[in-house]
């Protein structure tokens, strides 16, 4: 009895690892190949593992009785912090006699994770937002209003996500805000080049890493997590260009109008 | 001076998307050089190539690389260079330009900025995709 509850508690460790390193943003064969990895070395039977970037399907065996647990996942954001530390713990996992429960402490604590002050983040949104909007062709003038696109982009983006609003409205949000401060900007001074700044500042939100990391699953076999992606990355694209295309054609409107 | 130029600003953007990853502090400077060695490569070759599509697989490839040695040496999963260090090639923009003309209505653009943004894409994948597999290959003959 206390081995089959002993087996229940490594499939729930297992489980946890899979999920933190999906919720994370890592690809789907590794978060396949660490959970395997850490079954095999506590001679799990029969263990195999089913991952979609919606979901975890894990079933293994123990003297005729079959476990098998699904974890739906809701929200993916990336947080390379914590799947550098899963890393480790997995390899420390797999390599020593590590107990269970302490395995489970420790994974509770990476969870709890280390995070940048949330200013912080929002000022490297408006640098990166900047930086973009000069490699597609802006000038240095152009950097002022998309860095400050940049910054409250961000900082729009950390309320939406608090409060659980889907991922097109977010989106649509996101890039009618940036282009409501583009056109602010150009009102003041006509010299301003609204294309350059209002393509880089959207970068934050591009799904860009999502459509590679789809394409990358394709070719590695994970068609339904590739299809999974891709489709997230077309949501997100979507709403971006309504976002701006509302406000770009409204004001093109209305100036017409005046 | 255009060099520094793009050096500076691919570096920034990059520095920027590697705050917003939540990346190990130590690792930030190196993923941001990684970056800007992406982007050289990839904008350099297609200013002289006028294609951005083998220019994005030669820059992606040089990542991948650069990444697998990058993560070896500093003991750390290769992801954590390959994001940030893609963030200036991935096509982005371009799928936004791709909706954009969609929504106003434009389907022959859309079309064509599309299918480069999926070729750019499916050049990124298969750059770093190479990286990666030779490097698995090597790790396995060197042990």
């Amino acid at each position: 009895m206390e081995i089959i509850n002993d087996r229940k508690q490594l499939m729930l460790l297992l489980l946890k690892t899979g999920e933190t390193m999906l919720q994370c943003g890592a690809e789907t064969y590794r978060v396949e190949d660490t959970m395997k990895r850490m079954a095999l070395s506590r001679n799990m039977q029969q263990f195999d593992s089913f991952v979609t970037p919606t979901g975890i399907f894990v079933s293994s065996e123990y003297d005729d009785e079959v476990f098998s647990y699904i974890r739906r996942i809701k929200s993916i954001s990336i947080d390379l912090q914590k799947v550098s530390d899963l890393n480790n713990f997995s390899r420390l996992f797999v390599a020593s006699e590590m107990p269970i429960s302490d395995g489970l402490k420790t994974l509770n604590y990476i969870r709890e994770g280390s995070d940048f002050k949330p200013y912080l983040k929002w000022i490297c949104g408006g640098l990166a937002s900047a930086g973009f909007t000069k490699l597609f062709g802006g000038n240095y003038i152009d950097l002022i209003p998309s860095f400050l696109a940049g910054v409250a982009l961000l900082y729009i983006c950390s309320f939406t996500n608090k409060n659980n609003i889907s991922i097109l409205v977010n989106n649509i949000i996101g890039g009618m805000i940036i282009t409501l401060i583009a056109l602010c900007f150009q009102f003041i001074i006509p010299s301003f080049n609204i294309g350059p700044i209002i393509s880089g500042s959207i970068m934050p939100l591009a799904p860009g890493v999502a459509i590679t990391n789809a394409i990358r699953d394709f070719i590695y076999g994970d068609y339904l997590s590739g299809v999974s992606r891709a489709v997230e990355a077309l949501i997100i694209a979507i709403g971006i260009a309504f976002g701006v295309g509302i406000i770009l054609n409204t004001s093109n409107m209305l100036g017409g109008l005046l | 001076m255009e060099f520094i130029n793009h050096l500076f600003f691919s570096f920034i953007s990059t520095f920027g998307f590697a705050v917003m990853f939540n990346i190990p502090k130590k690792q930030i400077f190196s993923a941001s050089m990684l970056g800007s060695t992406g982007w050289l490569i990839f904008h350099f070759y297609s200013v002289y190539s006028s294609t951005s599509i083998i220019s994005a697989f030669w820059g992606s490839l040089a990542v991948g690389i650069l990444g697998e040695f990058l993560a070896r040496y500093k003991k750390q999963p290769a992801t954590i260079f390959i994001i940030p260090g893609i963030i200036p090639l991935v096509p982005g923009a371009g799928m936004y330009y791709t909706m954009d003309n969609l929504v106003q209505n434009k389907l022959t653009k859309a079309a064509e900025i599309g299918i480069e943004t999926f070729m750019i894409a499916l050049s990124i994948a298969i750059g770093i995709i190479l990286a990666t597999s030779v490097s698995k290959v090597l790790k396995k003959t060197i042990k």
